[in-house]
């Protein structure tokens, strides 16, 4: 093992070490602590937990690569994965959080009355959430192996063993404070190199600032060479399916269950609302400085690569060549490297930046750290949504509504073994590339989830019946849509990763029909969706309105 | 406990409703329309920070524009509540009795 490849491992074992010493300070003693961390965390520290939970493996890694070798097309993920939060949090966190439950299967069978539509909607959490992990761990594997010249496989076991002691011991409560600590370790380890980056290139130590010229730089290059410009729209793909990705991943951020249940850890729907906007503001941190490593990562390679003679190409690169992240050929046969012989891997930017900077062995550590953090804090808040489904929706709810605290808190640390267990084998040998299966699990999300749990706040009107047609009807049209588009059937130009306008529609469609062709639910049940319309001081019955202000105390 | 005013309850509502609304239909504009609407502002040359207007929109100015939506809900929603007469201590006894499901 060289120098480098220990420094590293140091670094990632000391987090291990932090992580777990977390979660045995802040061990889970009954159901709500394990689920919701009896909903007692501060809306600031909760904003940068939900950080944490929502930059992933892919957040992390591979985000700034894609808007690299996409151009402004790559911009629709930056755009839809924060946009998510604005619909989050005007439409959903705050009514959900009134209505005062552990899981998202929980809010849409008691909203509804209906154990057949927590029953789906358990099931659809779990796979929505599987599909999401396997990317999580597959991502962490990468990692790990290359740092330690491992076979990726070996790197995902070793996430799985660490992420299934934390996960099962703290349950939310140790979550919520490890991924308060992995949000600081990402985002010091994404800003860093880019800081310096930018100072070496352009000295101002300001990224955000300066990489505008770059972009314009780039165009230029590109036009020189014959390629269609950098910042030039709908260049990989038409504009239908930009908007449609857009919405997708808007929708599938607003209804994945792991991110829901962030804001049942708060107190109430004003902590929700400044949840919200914390979260939002420590996850602009990164996806900001995504387009400049995409910006500054390009200039270098088409400054300091393309053009040059092959055997002289820069040190960086041959480390990167022999993990096969790089490949070049010659097919022109004149000993200079053009663009078209160059194969760069997403995956690449982020993590070589540190050697292309130069910025020394620490710094290399610290990013292979930050992104074991971006993969392990997402697994953790995905584990803890994959067993609630199991043990608390569908084994305390629907199967014995009678088991002591102490079962269920039993049942939940299983849960979460055995889901990290199934999801570590799947991931050995995952099917297809991390970005594309977390792009389908924002389709099934937004098609399963959102109009369902949208018109469930906000119609009082809507019935059980409707609900279990729209996400059926949704998960349906989505997943069909899928396997058509891999197929090579498409429908306005629009690809598999934008599904989800075509399941959010059916399930729309079909929960207003449905419910309107259902006879009206039961007064009780509309007078608890009425109620969601105000603070929690004020309580909707029998269409009056009171306001407890403590005077019959 | 003391009774209200539907009428003064669904102002509320309406209020924060109109909040949601506008708040919305700016984040949308500026996501949305301007992806809409990008070959012809790249076809314009207008430029922000350096780069092409539509580049910027999407790479910054979209999601500056959400962060600064979703601090002006925060503190307007609180400012209506407090003119509502909401006191955050007794939602917080209230929402803490509930939880135990």
């Amino acid at each position: 093992m060289d120098q480098q490849s220990l420094v590293s491992l140091i670094l990632i074992l000391l987090t291990f070490a932090l992580y777990i010493g977390i979660s045995i300070y802040n061990r889970a003693k009954v159901t709500s602590d394990f689920y919701v961390a009896s909903r007692g965390i501060p809306p600031f520290w909760n904003g940068m937990a939900i950080g944490g939970d929502w930059m992933s493996a892919a957040s992390f890694i591979g985000m700034a690569g894609t808007v690299m070798m996409l151009g402004y097309d790559g911009l629709a993920y930056i755009m839809g994965w924060t946009g998510g939060y604005l619909l989050l949090t005007f439409l959903l966190a705050p009514q959900l959080r009134k209505y005062g439950r552990f899981t998202v299967p929980e809010f849409i069978g008691d909203r509804f009355d209906s154990n057949p539509a927590r029953l789906i909607a358990a099931i659809a959490t779990i796979i929505i959430s599987f599909t999401y992990i396997i990317g999580q761990l597959s991502g962490s594997g990468v990692v790990i192996g290359r740092l330690l010249n491992l076979p990726a496989s070996s790197g995902v076991m070793i996430g799985v063993v660490v992420i299934a002691i934390y996960a099962s011991l703290g349950g939310m409560k140790g979550v919520t404070w490890t991924q308060v600590a992995q949000y600081m370790i990402l985002i010091t380890a994404y800003i860093i190199p880019i800081v310096f980056m930018s100072l070496q290139i352009t000295g101002n130590p300001l990224p955000w600032l300066t990489y505008g010229n770059f972009v314009t730089e780039l165009g230029a290059i590109d036009q020189e060479l014959g390629l269609s410009e950098y910042f030039a729209p709908f260049d990989e793909s038409q504009r239908s399916q930009f908007l449609a990705l857009l919405f997708t991943l808007m929708v599938g951020t607003a209804a994945l269950p792991h991110v829901i249940v962030r804001f049942y850890t708060v107190t109430t729907m004003k902590a929700a609302r400044w949840s919200g906007a914390w979260a939002l503001l420590f996850i602009a941190l990164l996806y900001l400085s995504a387009p400049a490593y995409a910006a500054f990562s390009r200039f270098v390679i088409m400054t300091q690569v393309v053009g040059q003679p092959i055997d002289e190409l820069p040190g960086w690169t041959e480390a990167w060549i022999n993990t096969g992240l790089l490949e070049i050929a010659d097919t022109s046969e004149d000993g200079t490297l053009h663009w078209e012989d160059l194969f760069i891997h997403e995956d690449i930017v982020v993590m070589a930046t540190p050697e292309i900077a130069n910025l020394g062995m620490f710094v290399v550590g610290l990013v292979a750290a930050g992104a074991m953090a971006a993969a392990l804090s997402t697994a953790g808040g995905l584990l803890i949504t994959i067993s609630s489904s199991f043990a608390h929706d569908i084994y305390y709810r629907l199967l014995r509504p009678n088991a002591s605290d102490k079962k269920r808190l039993l049942a939940g640390r299983i849960a979460i073994v055995a889901s990290t267990i199934a999801a570590g084998v799947i991931a050995l040998d995952p099917p297809g590339v991390i970005t594309q299966i977390i792009a389908w699990a924002f389709a099934l999300a937004g098609g399963t989830f959102f109009p369902v749990l949208f018109l469930g706040v906000w119609w009082k009107r809507m019935t059980a019946q409707g609900a279990i047609a729209g996400m059926l009807g949704g998960l349906g049209v989505t997943l069909g849509y899928i396997f058509l588009s891999m197929a090579g059937v498409t429908l306005f130009g629009i690809q598999d990763t934008g599904a989800g306008v075509f399941g959010v529609a059916a399930n729309l469609i079909l929960v207003v029909v449905v419910s309107l062709l259902t006879p009206a639910p039961p007064q009780k049940l509309q007078d608890e969706a009425v109620d969601l319309r105000y603070p929690e001081q004020m309580t909707y019955k029998d269409g009056e309105v009171w306001i407890n202000d403590g005077s019959d105390k | 406990m003391r009774k209200i005013d539907k009428a003064t309850a669904d102002k509320y509502f309406r209020i924060r409703t109109t909040m949601i609304i506008v708040f919305l239909l700016i984040g949308f504009s500026v996501s949305y329309g301007v992806a809409f609407f990008a070959e012809s502002i790249n076809a314009s040359g207008a430029m922000i920070l350096g780069m092409p207007a539509h580049y910027y929109m999407g790479a910054q100015g979209a999601v500056v524009t959400f962060v600064v939506l979703l601090f002006l809900n925060a503190i307007i929603s609180d400012y209506v509540d407090k003119k509502f007469g909401i006191d955050e201590k007794q939602n917080v006894q209230i929402s803490g009795g509930a939880s135990d499901h």
